[in-house]
């Protein structure tokens, strides 16, 4: 029984910040699933990605009716996206992964300056709006 | 900045790339992808990115579930608790000021380059 409430309030947890942000949550349901609940992380994988696929539904329904999403851009995005991750991991025996993985994480983390950045324009924007 | 077949492009490549050969989900790119090159803001970016996620974890689902490696029974139960989250987060977005939004998606970029790292 504990353990039931204990995976509810994980979803909660993870599918609010995933529908807010914009992200899947595997991020927060594979480490989990492996760390609580003794998930090997093949199964946590496969459980995630189940779980994530009901949750964006949920999601992509209440955000649509609030007139967000844009379809075009979910449908290139989207299309061109499977056909990129089939063939990489057609490709992944023949890459570094140890290097790719270095270069990824700097693009990141430049990215997220770029967002940072962003971030702090927004602010000053918002805070201007209240004082004026 | 607007709709741009070759820019939307990019963006579905470069994340589905990654995705398919590190583990990552798309969405730490899909969302900094359509904010900084798309030029849609923080709701509208979160919006669309989770509705191309029900189409890319779909596919990687059927890879995962052809090889039995789900358990549903955890999976729905999660499910019962992420369906209410996914509900109050996409209702109740637009009541938090983007900059908080953005910053908070730029901290977990932060955290999530970091991890890749080491």
């Amino acid at each position: 029984m504990l353990e039931i409430i204990g995976l509810i309030l994980l979803g909660v947890f993870a599918g609010s910040l995933a529908a807010t942000l914009g992200v899947g949550g595997g991020i927060i349901f594979v480490p989990a699933l492996v760390a609580l609940f003794s998930f090997d992380q093949l199964q946590a994988q496969g459980t995630s990605l189940a779980i994530i696929v009901m949750t964006a539904v949920v999601g992509t329904v209440t955000h649509a009716r609030a007139g967000r999403v844009d379809w075009k851009v979910v449908a290139v995005v989207g299309s061109s996206g499977i056909i990129a991750a089939y063939g990489a991991a057609t490709l992944a025996q023949s890459m570094n992964e140890d290097l790719l993985r270095k270069v990824f994480a700097i693009v990141l983390a430049l990215l997220a300056i770029r967002m940072g950045l962003r971030t702090y324009r927004l602010w000053r924007i918002s805070s201007a709006l209240d004082s004026g | 900045m607007g709709f741009s077949w070759p820019k939307a492009a990019a963006v579905g490549i470069v994340a589905g790339f990654l995705s398919g050969l590190l583990g990552i989900g798309g969405g730490v790119i899909v969302v900094p992808g359509l904010v900084l090159l798309l030029g849609l803001d923080q709701y509208s970016a979160a919006a669309t990115s989770v509705a191309t996620i029900v189409l890319t974890a779909a596919a990687g689902l059927v890879a995962f579930g052809v090889n039995g490696s789900v358990d549903w029974g955890t999976a729905l139960i999660v499910f019962v608790g992420a369906a209410m989250g996914a509900w109050a987060g996409a209702h109740y977005m637009h009541k938090i000021p983007e900059y908080v939004l953005a910053g908070v998606f730029t901290l977990v970029m932060a955290v999530a380059s970091v991890r890749m790292f080491f």
